[in-house]
């Protein structure tokens, strides 16, 4: 973690909780970041707004080619939906996410019938 | 020929048909090789598709519809390739298909009643072709909430075919992904280290650590992998990012940022660990140029050859678009480039220009891996049993 600096209130929080004395029972394990991250698991990669530089020259090109590869294994549920597990049928119209992304719309959580 | 020989030859005739007859066998089998063993290329994409191309002529041999969805369409193949394996169905499905005629050999589902399993493109087959291994990483999908089971490497026996269950199975780390297996039976699994298991046993053991590891200077690597590339050079290979801290400085901000590669060859078990760049762009995979280990090359946005002795760029090119996954021909003379989209991009490998594409029928292959092996080329046009309805001959 000593690499990682705050951004947020909840980060600190976690950082305070790290910083605590050793003896102390509440200190909380050090975090340890996923090394091979795929699934659901919340990645905080950059996304296809800005890349591992700060830049937009790491991005893939164009983004609709990078679009299956992110919702296939739930790599960014937030931005697109799992096709995975939870909105298998999402793109099933769009076999091409190049020619056929007009047909990839929003989705909403649906109760269970 | 020199005048001497010929001299020789012309003196005595019997001789000399001799030699004639030598040469035209020597001459034929050596045509009979090149003309029978050729590269090809198996990949899946979307919706449901398994393609064959001969690489040679740069064609789609044959198209294949699978009984469900692809992704992530990892594929691995048999050991005398004459079965495709494919990871499908969402992270949840095996199928074998017969390359020479679209059968469909093997299907196993993982998931059952509640208990969802799913596999991130963890699949091998063990050299004898008789067990194919895989990750399960299952949850019980309860009432009102998930409980996570501790995930498993299972082991099939190919013949069981369509309907298999595994028949043995054993505990396993967490996030584990790529696979592949050694000449002497034992998987090679890569998560947070690389490591070695023995198939028969469960015995496990740290092949290369990585995580774990303590180079000095150095900080943590990171890594991601989705795509067991290396089958043409018979390897195991993924590659890493990491800092590399300035003399008697532990600052990130003071470190250099390299590429490296951990490997593991199959054929004899040795591993090694090589910075072989600087970090300058997002890369998603790689590999040594087969006849050339001192050449790796990489691929995302941008395509990238390196000298790994020096740990510099020879060359790079931007890209039309993003390739999620490098392969290269088994002489080392070309790179095909795919993932993403529905073509295979070709590059030469010297100068890196491009020299075509190969489109396929159908979508996207998003992150499925395409597997380049060679083969003779009857075994792959045998035809044993009818094509499949979309077979596009």
């Amino acid at each position: 973690m000593k690499h990682l600096k705050p951004m947020n209130n909840k980060a600190k929080l976690v950082d305070a909780a790290i910083s605590k004395d050793d003896t102390d029972s509440e200190r909380l394990n050090e975090v340890v970041a996923m090394q091979s991250v795929v699934g659901c698991t919340g990645t905080t990669d950059p996304g296809w707004e800005v890349d591992a530089f700060g830049g937009v020259a790491g991005l893939c090109q164009p983004m609709e080619s990078d679009l299956y590869g992110c919702a296939d294994p739930c790599w960014w549920p937030a931005q697109v939906p799992d096709i995975m597990n939870t909105y298998p049928d999402w793109g099933k119209e769009a076999g091409s996410a190049g020619s056929d992304w007009r047909k990839l719309g929003e989705v909403f959580p649906a109760d269970k019938k | 020929m020199s005048s001497r020989c010929l001299a020789v030859l012309i003196d005595s005739p019997k001789k000399f048909a001799a030699h004639i007859l030598s040469l035209i066998f020597i001459f034929s089998a050596f045509q009979v090789s090149a003309e029978s063993t050729r590269d090809y290329m198996a990949v899946v994409n979307r919706p449901n598709l398994f393609h064959l191309i001969d690489l040679q002529d740069e064609k789609i041999l044959r198209s294949c519809e699978l009984p469900a969805e692809v992704s992530p369409g990892t594929v691995v193949m048999s050991a005398d390739k004459s079965v495709a394996y494919i990871l499908g169905g969402r992270f949840d499905r095996i199928y074998g298909v017969a390359i020479s005629n679209c059968e469909l050999v093997f299907d196993s589902q993982f998931s059952k009643a509640n208990i969802r399993r799913k596999s991130f493109a963890s699949l091998a087959v063990s050299r004898d072709g008789s067990e194919i291994y895989s990750v399960h990483n299952p949850v019980a999908i309860m009432n009102d909430h998930y409980q996570i089971q501790s995930p498993q490497f299972v082991v099939y026996r190919a013949q069981d075919g369509i309907g298999a269950e595994p028949i043995r199975s054993y505990p396993i780390p967490r996030q584990i992904n790529i696979m592949a297996t050694g000449l002497d039976g034992r998987v090679y699994l890569s998560g947070p280290d690389v490591y070695a298991l023995d198939p028969q046993t469960g015995d496990l053991s740290v092949a290369i650590a990585s995580r774990n590891a303590d180079r000095q200077g150095y900080g943590q690597p990171d890594i991601l992998t989705v795509w067991p590339v290396g089958s043409i050079n018979d390897e195991f290979i993924r590659m890493y990012s990491i800092p590399k801290y300035a003399k008697n400085s532990e600052s990130i901000e003071d470190a250099s940022l390299l590429w490296g590669y951990e490997k593991v060859d199959l054929v004899t078990g040795d591993v090694s660990v090589k910075d072989f760049a600087p970090l300058e762009e997002v890369l998603f995979t790689g590999m040594l140029r087969p006849h050339h280990p001192d050449e790796f090359y990489g691929v995302l946005t941008k395509l990238k050859r390196h000298q790994v002795s020096t740990q510099s760029v020879i060359k790079s090119i931007d890209l039309e678009r993003t390739y999620y996954c490098i392969n290269f021909s088994s002489d080392g003379s070309k790179i095909y480039l795919g993932g993403t989209y529905n073509d295979i991009a070709i590059y030469d490998a010297e100068t890196l220009n491009k020299l075509g594409n190969i489109v396929l029928p159908g979508g996207d292959m998003s992150m499925s891996t395409p597997q380049v092996f060679s083969l003779s080329s009857n075994l792959a046009t045998e035809r044993s049993i009818a094509l499949s309805p979309n077979n596009n001959e």
